[in-house]
């Protein structure tokens, strides 16, 4: 998952467009670690690292594939293989319901706060009014808040509101996000300033000019950042456990959590409960990664 | 319609003044060309006129009206920017139309207008193509299709040929001025290229540092610099300028070489002292010891290998331009420039003679660098050299 970051970050800060190749673009401790790792040794660390990477999720599906008796196997390739783990886990929760509430939730919230993202995002980088600093390094400072601070507060907001054990209230609080707002301001600043200028020449207005100039050629960096809110938003546990009380209205991360109980870990279950839970995440993933690649080739007018 | 008057404009950005209180007309039709060098608030001036720079004080009128609050879209102003400024998610048909559409033209209208403009520009063949699919100079013309279809009474230009290679911006220079001539829209185009200012302007406004330094038809400003910065700009290689003093009887003398009464003023009566700093009509009296400037342009000095022809010189070096060659001659260690006509010998490295011939003298102010003559009435500066080089 860092890793993940630190590649979505580097994709999502890039500048998409350039209408007059910019020095400041081009950092040169980068090139010179690139440069560095260009060697063989800098291959084997990489492989390494994605051995280290890698490995935790090749044994969580072994794992789930092993008959209940060989759960703790420790030989690399599984010696016989079952799917009585995944039969029993579908059964003993909703998990296939739980999969769809979590889908629906990391959708919403990936579309709302890329919506919300981008018009915050637009008076930050357009705009200049008063107080615009501040307010900016507010919306910063939200991002540094733990979560666990504002839990409760939202917890008794969501209480008064009678939404306790409901989708809506696992969306509700996400509908905004500092990420989104600082990420998309950023490329947004580094967006080229004749090009909004000539769009204001031939009539648009900030409307047009955020949602027929601008945000086509962001197409990259919203891609990237939707990855990011969609896995973020995925893989959240706090919130649903304080706020979910029946299975068929909560998510699978909660899920997963209901085969550890008091009396033990059901260890096969619960790996395979995990391995259907990330599949859909390594899927879009994947998909998506290709289309974040391509989209920023793509555009870039030189 | 597109007659604009700029009255008093000044820009000040945080609070660094920038642009120094302007007046400028320009009439309708005229092709004006903003010349000047880099930093000196040109596309300052042209982002003010277009409306996407607040205006700090002063009045911008276009046709009479007072263009300083109205939005950048509704003054009837197109601009094509330095770096074309295309949309690059849109095809070459949808940059073009996109004015057009968000002013809601039926269809059919666009579509006309935009083959049209295509068809003029020879874009016709790229009109699905995106901007990455096009070259620099296709570009540029997808640029000035997008301001065409508005059918502006303004087109603003900001350095738009200075992104292409030598003979690219040639052959748009070319088509910019058959298209005004075609179009015959108000034009003002900036740039720091006096070739592309001569060449193109009916209209030359130098500016420096913020300020008008002349206005005037290209033929008038090269010939009568308004200013030793003028004299300077204008014209390749540069005009030569050198220190001189008025001496008695109005004839003034080189500094670095005294011994040598160089020009006399007729026009300027000796006797009654002037100030410097302030400019000098003709007749008026310029007191002896006032310091001036000579400014003489290369094509107006011959070398010579006689000594009777006048200023002894080296030839330091001589650059070959095809046509013509330029000397690079050292007078007592100040450098002048004298254009050698095809078919004279290069003199490299040689003791030669400059003879300043007897016209096309510019004499300024030293301290305020200004003309010191009216714009009417040319000075008849004579020189006294060839009878004058002491035995
Ligand atoms: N947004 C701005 N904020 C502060 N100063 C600015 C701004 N834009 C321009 N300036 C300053 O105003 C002056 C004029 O700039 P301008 O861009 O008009 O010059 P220019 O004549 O177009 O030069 P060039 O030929 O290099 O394009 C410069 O000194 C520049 O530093
Ligand atoms: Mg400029």
């Amino acid at each position: 998952m860092t890793t993940d970051v630190v590649r979505a970050e580097r994709v999502l800060t890039k500048p998409q467009v350039h209408t007059r190749p910019q020095p400041a673009a081009k950092p040169r401790p980068r090139a010179r670690t690139r440069s560095r790792l260009d060697g063989a040794a800098g291959h084997l660390v990489m492989v390494l690292l994605s051995i280290v990477c890698l490995f935790p999720v090749y044994w969580m599906v072994v794992t789930s594939l092993r008959p209940a008796n060989a759960t703790f196997e420790t030989s690399i390739w599984p010696t016989s293989t079952s799917l009585d783990n995944y039969v029993y886990a579908l059964q003993a929760i909703p998990i296939l319901r739980m999969l769809g509430n979590t889908l629906l939730i990391a959708s919403v919230v990936t579309v709302i706060q890329l919506f919300t993202g981008l018009l915050a995002a637009y008076a930050f980088a357009r705009w200049r009014f008063r107080g615009d600093k501040l307010v900016y390094s507010l919306v910063a400072l939200t991002w540094l808040v733990p979560f666990q601070v504002v839990m409760i507060p939202n917890y008794l907001l969501i209480a008064k509101m009678g939404l306790l054990d409901s989708v809506t209230a696992l969306i509700l609080p996400h509908f905004a996000s500092a990420l989104a707002i600082l990420l998309l301001a950023q490329s947004m600043r580094s967006f080229p300033r004749e090009v909004i200028e000539a769009a204001r020449m031939d009539g648009a207005r900030s409307w047009r000019i955020l949602w027929e100039v601008m945000m086509p050629n962001l197409r990259g960096t919203i891609a990237s950042l939707a990855i990011l809110i969609f896995i973020s938003t995925w893989n959240e546990y706090f919130w649903p456990l304080l706020l979910s009380r029946t299975p068929a209205n909560s998510v699978v991360q909660i899920g997963i959590q209901m085969f550890m109980t008091t009396e033990g870990t059901a260890w096969g279950p619960l790996m395979a409960a995990s391995t259907m839970a990330s599949l859909p995440i390594l899927f879009i993933y994947v998909v998506l990664q290709r289309q974040v690649i391509q989209s920023f080739m793509k555009s870039g007018i030189r | 319609m597109g007659q604009l008057s700029l009255v008093g404009v000044k820009k000040t950005y945080e609070g660094k003044q920038v642009l120094h209180g302007l007046d400028v007309e320009i009439a309708d039709k005229e092709f004006v060309v903003i010349v000047g060098p880099s930093g000196c608030g040109k596309s300052t001036l042209l982002r003010m006129i277009a409306g996407l720079e607040d205006i700090t004080a002063g009045t911008i009128a276009i046709d009479g009206t007072v263009m300083n609050d109205i939005d950048p879209a509704d003054r009837g102003c197109a601009m094509v920017f330095q770096n074309y400024a295309l949309y690059p998610h849109m095809s070459v048909r949808q940059n073009m139309a996109y004015p057009l559409k968000i002013a809601r033209m039926p269809q059919a209208e666009r579509d006309r207008r935009v083959n049209e403009a295509a068809a003029i520009l020879g874009l016709a063949d790229y009109l699905d193509r995106r901007p990455a699919q096009l070259s620099g100079g296709q570009r540029q013309r997808v640029a000035m299709g997008r301001a065409i279809v508005r059918e502006p009474s303004v087109f603003l230009f900001d350095e738009p040929l200075s992104n292409l290679d030598a003979i690219l911006r040639v052959q748009m220079r070319v088509e910019i001025k058959r298209l005004h001539k075609r179009l015959k829209a108000t034009s003002i185009f900036v740039t720091h290229d006096q070739v592309e200012a001569m060449t193109l302007a009916d209209l030359l406004i130098v500016m420096n540092k913020g300020v008008v330094e002349q206005v005037g038809t290209p033929a008038a400003v090269y010939r009568k610099p308004a200013s030793t910065f003028v004299a300077g700009f204008i014209g390749a290689p540069a005009m030569n300028l050198l220190p001189a003093t008025v001496g008695r009887e109005g004839v003034v003398t080189f500094d670095i070489a005294p011994h040598l009464p160089l020009v006399r003023a007729p026009d300027l009566a000796p006797g009654t002292p002037v100030t410097p700093g302030t400019p000098v009509t003709p007749g008026t009296p310029l007191t002896p010891g006032t310091p001036v400037t000579l400014g003489i342009r290369p094509e107006a000095i011959t070398l010579s290998s006689h000594p009777e022809r006048g200023l002894p010189a080296t030839v330091d070096l001589v650059e070959e331009l095809g046509g013509s060659r330029v000397a690079y001659c050292d007078v007592n260690g100040l450098e002048l420039a004298v254009v050698l006509p095809a078919g004279e010998e290069p003199y490299e490295g040689r003791q030669v003679f400059l003879d300043f011939g007897d016209r096309g003298w510019h004499l300024f102010d030293r301290i305020s660098g200004k003309r010191l003559d009216t714009p009417t009435q040319e000075v008849r500066v004579q020189a006294g050299l060839r009878q004058m080089v002491p035995a």
